[in-house]
């Protein structure tokens, strides 16, 4: 017998568009449950997914009218700082009482101001507000010595961890509002200096690990996240390598392109229940094998003839063969032996479309995962594990996830960007404003 | 009417409610009036630049409720220094924050301040014990245990036999097999598994480590991290990859990571890229088939063509 298709088993889950534009509207028009009020210093870039995510489902257009698009991008300009960037959302901005020496407790926020970008170019804003001479010098004054780039620039010191995270949004601020090119600009008859990309590629090849995945500094643990982050900075500023050896001159990065590709594969798994520990039915099997061997007397010597190839011990056999990984489906987790988790569909998807190499997971199982597992048949959007209740984060990312495992009721998304092609399509004549104005 | 507005001792402040701007602000939140409350007054503290005792408690109140919030972190730090608090009752503090917000890292930001400040980490290997009781794969704690070891000189201190505590509960968590390459390999000028001594002690450890779990991919990339890092070949691992993967008997194979390694150490053999294709069929056919397209695709590196079904059909 062959492989079987998945359709001769069943057909593939529904996708209930509907209720995920009924999700989304909800979120953007009405106050968002009081359980949000931990990440109220997050607002911006949970704009951005509300914005993004009824752009993905095709429904923007549609559920604003113009007065609502011109007042959703007023309220993204509100949240500009005087002195360039953006802030997350207006709680530091002291209004009348703003003075220098309460200046520090109001700094622009390296995240806000990339979520805020892509938020502005989702509804079609032209971009004509933006301060863009201030923000590409804030921008450069935002990058630590050894490359990284922090959060805040508060009396003078770049706060926040040293984290791709940051490096990431302000590669995608430099690209928002100059493109990839490189060297110093003059704008508005002043010097705006680049930033130094060769010390952040620097920056991200120490932090390359020993299994080819990439943490957020050196030694520490690689992670999906962090791996999107670098790679996705990378291209960003046109310092990604695909293939091969890294170039020198300019410097490029990841160094084991090959390894990364191989961890990134890596993260695709049928392990799904959180409550179950890790992977309990590898550890249950592990138990018995030990009891058995106790029992029987087996030494180890006899177990490494072979006696119970991995895969088809009876305990352990469960969710490996292609037939059942069609019908449960295989997300993607974020670091090794973890299980799945609707956001690494995106942050591991998106990190192999970066690397040129987007058919090298499967497709087919992933939208299983999402579809059959994690996708609320009720509320729509996304949990984070089978069961779990909808949130902004995992409804977003399970959508950028369908879309770019290939499912056809989802916008193409731009894996680089994590928004709609059709979004970064506008990039180009925004540039061409930009000339004109310099 | 609040907590704040009824208390004698914030009378003299005016609080200073958020202005959104305009009628159709993004994300807003159904926040309680408690919060609201707290977050005017704090609001109206950062704006007279006030650090006081008052101020320390209000900071607490709302990082309870906000702890993404990225300058009251910033503000409670310079309020500590600024009245000389006692760090160790900062700490304790933090103890139950940390517990109670599991996944917030500006906690161990300030955490590091505080305990860098202080200059000695007495208590910190507990707590962050503690912490690993809760999850033992916090990236957060891990970060914070190697900024400890290096910060406190800590690299002798136990912190290899810790590694091995860890992974003596759970053989695959990757987070403690991490750890281990950074006590190992991490400190500054040292040779690491460049010590041939050390190197053998530690393939020992990964090799016991597969006999107990062979189906374990964290082990198996610690060997491979150990050749890379050495300039060593793959096939000095050709032993263990045969012991669990042999293309004689392609039906008893017992880990499919040993099967990818033995696929990459016949690949460099001269007239071995055959069987390194016949390796990546078994994987996509038998024992590893989500990956199948990454299989044909090394197996396409090789020019070895596509895919061939190894062995009588599965299903």
């Amino acid at each position: 017998m062959a492989i079987m298709k998945s359709e001769d088993i069943m057909g593939e889950p529904h996708f209930d568009k509907p209720r995920h534009i009924k999700y989304w509207t909800r979120c953007l028009k009405t106050l968002l449950p009081h359980q949000y009020t931990s990440n109220e210093s997050n607002r911006m870039y949970l704009a951005y997914f509300i914005v993004s995510a009824l752009d993905l489902l095709g429904a923007l257009d549609s559920v604003l009218n113009e007065d609502e698009r011109q007042g959703y991008i007023d309220w993204i300009y509100r949240c500009q700082h005087p002195n360039g960037g953006f802030r997350m959302w207006p709680g530091t901005d002291f209004g009348a009482k703003a003075n220098p020496k309460n200046a520090r407790w109001d700094p622009a926020n390296i995240p806000a101001t990339y979520f805020a970008l892509a938020t502005l170019l989702i509804l079609k804003d032209d971009f004509k507000r933006i301060n863009r001479r201030l923000t590409l010098i804030w921008l450069s004054q935002m990058q630590r010595s050894d490359g990284s780039f922090g959060e805040t620039l508060v009396s003078g010191r770049v706060e926040g961890g040293q984290d791709p995270r940051f490096g990431y949004c302000a590669t995608g601020i430099r690209y928002i509002l100059r493109a990839a090119t490189e060297g110093d600009l003059s704008i508005d008859g002043q010097v705006v200096k680049d930033v130094d990309l060769d010390a952040f590629v620097r920056c991200v090849r120490v932090a390359e690990a020993y299994d080819g995945g990439i943490a957020d500094a050196p030694f520490h643990e690689p992670h999906a996240g962090y791996t999107f982050c670098s790679l996705g900075a990378l291209a960003f500023v046109d310092r990604l390598n695909t293939r091969g050896l890294p170039t020198e001159q300019p410097p490029t990065a990841p160094c084991h392109p090959q390894s990364v590709l191989s961890w990134l594969v890596c993260r695709q798994t049928e392990l799904a229940d959180p409550d179950a520990g890790i992977d309990s039915e590898f550890v249950a099997a592990q138990d018995t094998r030990d009891t058995r061997k106790k029992e029987d007397g087996v030494t180890s010597e006899a177990q490494a003839d072979g006696t119970v190839p991995a895969h088809q011990d009876p305990e352990c056999s469960a969710g490996v063969t292609i037939f059942d990984l069609l019908v449960d489906g295989a997300g993607m987790n974020g670091r090794i032996n973890k299980v799945a988790d609707t956001c690494y569909g995106f942050w591991a998807g998106a990190s192999l479309h970066i690397m040129q190499q987007p058919n090298l997971y499967h497709h087919e199982a992933v939208r299983r995962y999402l579809l059959g597992k994690t996708q609320h048949p009720v509320l729509g959007g996304y949990g984070k594990f089978p069961g779990d209740l909808p949130d902004l984060l995992h409804s977003y990312l399970g959508l950028a996830a369908l879309s770019l495992a290939g499912h056809d009721q989802v916008k193409e998304i731009d894996g680089g960007m994590c928004l709609s092609k059709e979004a970064r399509s506008r990039l180009p004549a925004i540039w061409e404003s930009f000339a004109d104005s310099r | 009417m609040g907590k704040y507005a009824d208390d004698p001792a914030w009378s003299d402040l005016t609080p200073l409610p958020t202005d959104e701007g305009g009628s159709h602000p993004l994300a807003q939140i159904a926040y309680s009036a408690d919060y609201e409350e707290t977050m005017s007054y704090l609001r109206a503290l950062m704006a007279a630049n006030e650090f006081s005792p008052r101020a320390l408690d209000l900071t607490e109140d709302l990082i309870d409720m906000n702890p993404a919030h990225y300058t009251v972190w910033l503000y409670r730090a310079q309020c500590l220094f600024a009245l000389n608090s006692d760090l160790h009752e900062e700490l304790e503090w933090l103890n139950e924050t940390a517990l109670a917000h599991q996944k917030n890292y500006q906690i161990w930001h300030h955490r590091n301040l505080v305990v860098d400040k202080l200059g000695e980490c007495g208590g910190e290997t507990e707590f962050v014990a503690r912490m690993f009781e809760k999850d033992a794969k916090n990236y957060h704690v891990w970060s914070y245990r190697q900024w400890l070891v290096k910060r406190f000189d800590l690299w002798e201190a136990g912190e290899l036999e810790f590694t091995e505590r860890m992974l003596g509960e759970d053989v695959r968590n990757n987070s403690a097999w991490n750890h281990r390459w950074f006590v190992v390999n991490g400190r500054a000028g040292a040779a690491g598994v460049g010590d041939p001594e050390v190197r053998a002690r530690e393939v020992g450890f990964a090799e016991e480590a597969i006999g107990k779990v062979a189906q374990n991919q964290s082990p198996w990339n610690y060997l491979r991290g150990i050749m890379r890092r050495c300039g060593k070949p793959l096939a000095e691992l050709k032993g263990i990859a045969e012991q669990y993967a042999s293309l004689d008997r392609p039906d008893a194979v017992r880990s499919s990571f040993a099967l990818d390694l033995l696929a990459d150490i016949l690949a460099e053999e001269e007239d071995g890229k055959e069987q390194a294709g016949r390796a990546l069929d078994l994987l996509a056919s038998r024992y590893d088939p989500i990956r199948k397209n990454y299989w044909a695709y090394r197996k396409d590196q090789l020019g070895l063509g596509e895919l061939k079904q190894a062995v009588a059909d599965v299903a």
